[in-house]
């Protein structure tokens, strides 16, 4: 079938009543969570994984996809109007957004990072419809060595992109890892750390641990730092803006959107790193880098594209590899485990109607979002006045519900509560819980390959650097290793003649709130 | 923070060496041709132990990267509500689903923020008995009635 009729295969999927709904569903949601502050993607995906259970399985994964990308629009708007980015993905928005807004320009800054936005999931989901299958057919050559290889350096990206430091990135996924030879082993099925305890052979319930970790973890956290927004007081108009200044965003939406699309394909990358990347390359390429912090529209236009372009193009791993590169496309792999779909080079032949299907209700969840942001602004703003503390006891409520439907049992719940003083104490000793989630689910993966591997070469480990895709993957990884001694050796050398060009990426434990976006530092 | 860090790298250190110990008692290693079930965490545990051992050296060398300001006033209500969480997970199938979320989003209510009584009560009566009717009556999740279907 040509790419069109595929799409068309998608679109007929997509456009039923049932279909159109939850993308709907998931669109609203996302802008909501992405509006509120201290309630990310992740935490609601796992929140929200127990009601997908009963749907059927493209109508689970649109849902949740699209509160994935649709938490991408909702961000700008506090970033915009409050100087408080509701995802991490839109601290840098926060840095000319609110200024633009400061100057009486909040309308041409939320209708930039709209527009911004729709023409970079558009861009993105075109790259995802071109790119993945071929990369999916790649994908097909790959045999244990490969595989090993791919999984090893998707764990060190995460480390490594993930924010922080790369140290406590890759100990978070050593963690994962370990949690996730908990139960039967992948190659003898004999049962492992259980001791004795039948609840464990299965191995802790990623939804569980996901919960705990984000659900819990964040709610602890947000109760807290306890943040008071203030809404800006002006009047919201000119949404319009001038031709001229329509122009000038142009070109910056367009490079945030192809950066932001290569970016997000990288395991570990994703929409946080893109936005700053964007933003760095943008003031360099300004005539008036002075005007950046000062309410530049190209300092909005090229980020919020960016972060976008990246929540597209981060589907590229996952539906042709088998890789989540974060932790809400890692809860979206659960959810299509959870239905008996494996996410791999397969999944667009052996269930071509999820693959296009979800394409497809992207097309429609980015129109859909594009409606829903810019003429429902005062209703987001009016949301952002539902005071934390008032949420909170739902938050938590809708977790413990989720954890017990799991399996009906109450002590998932207790499990729950354990991964959530876990996630607690991990944002507190500023540990990313992504790697560790991560980590979890490509494990025994990771594992099988590897002792497959071995077992086929009779234990000759030459088996990772005689074959040509395992060798670049495996040089990949360990480049990133030594990463950090490579950039502290070329500082020592460079840093006296070069100055900072952007502000540092926040990590995903880095409080969202009004101090994040003034990068202050201890 | 350094002192943070450095009981964050020795807690894993302690926790790989743990699990290296485990693995190496628990699960048979076999050979680099057909590796066993420790092969693996064996080789995780101490590429744990290495990583907190680098973090160790980090704190020490006062090679930690600049981070934003911590928090910590609210951490007394953290306790609570974690207090309170531990006994809703035990008491959940004894006590019933609403009454045991009735009282953690009262807790939640007035000890995050100080709600007024009335408001409070009035929520978590709302919360508690809602989301009862919702999960367990409309979408037919068997929550555990406990007391209340004495």
């Amino acid at each position: 079938m040509d790419l069109l009729g595929s799409l068309a295969s998608g679109f007929a999927v997509a456009v039923t009543p049932v279909n159109l709904l939850y993308c709907f569903l998931g669109a609203l949601v996302g802008t909501a969570i992405g509006v509120l502050p201290g309630l990310g993607p992740p935490a609601t995906i796992a929140l929200l994984l127990p009601v997908t259970y009963g749907m059927p399985p493209a109508s689970a994964i649109i849902l949740l996809a699209g509160i994935f990308y649709g938490a991408m629009y909702g961000g700008s708007t506090t970033s915009i109007l409050l100087n408080i980015p509701g995802e991490a993905a839109s601290v840098v928005t926060c840095i000319d957004g609110y200024q633009m807004a400061r100057q009486g320009r909040a309308g041409l800054a939320l209708a930039v990072s709209a527009i911004g936005s729709f023409v970079a999931g558009t861009l993105g989901i075109i790259g995802l419809m071109l790119l993945a299958p071929p990369l999916a057919t790649f994908a097909l050559k790959f045999g244990a060595a490969e595989n090993a290889a791919l999984l090893l350096l998707g764990l060190m990206m995460v480390g490594y992109l993930g924010g922080g430091s790369m140290a406590k990135g890759l100990s978070m996924a050593a963690l994962g890892l370990l949690l996730g030879t908990v139960g039967l082993d992948p190659i003898m099925g004999s049962p492992r750390f259980t001791y004795g305890l039948f609840k464990l052979s299965e191995g802790f319930e990623f939804v569980i641990v996901a919960m705990g970790l984000f659900g819990i973890g964040e709610a602890l956290v947000n109760i807290e730092r306890s943040v008071k927004p203030e809404i800006l007081k002006a009047k919201i108009r000119g949404l319009l803006g001038s031709g001229q200044e329509w122009r000038s965003a142009s070109a910056p939406m367009a490079r945030g959107s192809l950066i932001g699309f290569l970016i997000g394909v990288l395991p570990g990358g994703g929409a946080v790193i893109s936005s700053f990347v964007t933003y760095a390359l943008e003031k360099k390429l300004s005539r008036h880098p002075e005007r950046f912090g000062k309410g530049a529209l190209e300092g909005v236009a090229a980020p919020e594209a960016a972060n976008n372009a990246a929540a597209t193009s981060s589907f590229i791993p996952l539906l042709t590899l088998g890789i989540p590169g974060n932790a809400s496309i890692a809860l979206i792999f659960a959810a299509l485990l959870i239905h008996g779909i494996r996410p791999g080079p397969l999944l667009i032949q052996q269930r071509p109607e999820i693959f296009w299907g979800l394409i497809a209700s992207m097309y429609l969840g980015n129109l859909m979002l594009l409606i829903l942001n810019l003429p429902l602004i005062r209703f987001w703003v009016r949301l952002l006045q539902v005071p934390y503390p008032l949420l909170a006891p739902f938050i938590v409520v809708f977790v413990l519900v989720g954890a017990y439907s799991v399996n009906n049992n109450p002590t998932d719940v207790g499990f729950t509560v354990i991964f959530g003083v876990l996630g607690y104490l991990m944002r507190k000793f500023e540990f990313e819980p992504a790697p560790l989630v991560l980590a979890m689910i490509l494990g025994p993966q990771l594992e099988a390959s590897l002792r497959r591997a071995l077992i086929y070469s009779r234990g000759d480990f030459l088996v990772f650097v005689e074959r040509p895709i395992a060798a670049t993957l495996l040089a990949l990884a360990v480049l990133m290793v030594l990463s950090p001694l490579i950039r502290r050796s070329l500082g020592r050398r460079f840093g006296a003649i070069m100055g900072p060009v952007s502000p540092a990426p926040p990590s995903a434990t880095a409080p969202i709130g009004p101090r994040a976006d003034r990068g202050e530092r201890t | 923070m350094a002192r943070r860090d450095a009981i964050a790298a020795t807690m894993l250190l302690l926790f790989a060496a743990l699990a290296a110990s485990e693995s190496a008692r628990l699960l048979p290693f076999g050979v680099v041709r057909n590796p066993g079930p420790g092969f693996f965490p064996w080789w995780v545990s101490l590429a744990l132990g290495l990583l907190a051992l680098v973090q160790l050296g980090n704190t020490f060398l006062g090679r930690q990267a600049l981070r934003p300001s911590g928090e910590g006033e609210r951490f007394l209500k953290v306790l609570g509500v974690l207090a309170v969480l531990t006994g809703y997970a035990l008491a959940l199938d004894t006590v019933g689903y609403p009454i045991a979320t009735f009282v953690l989003v009262l807790f939640m209510l007035r000890v995050t923020e100080p709600h007024p009584w009335p408001l409070a009560l009035g929520i978590a009566l709302l919360a508690a008995g809602g989301s009862y009717v919702l999960f367990a009556l409309w979408l037919a999740v068997p929550l555990p009635a406990g007391l209340l279907a004495r």
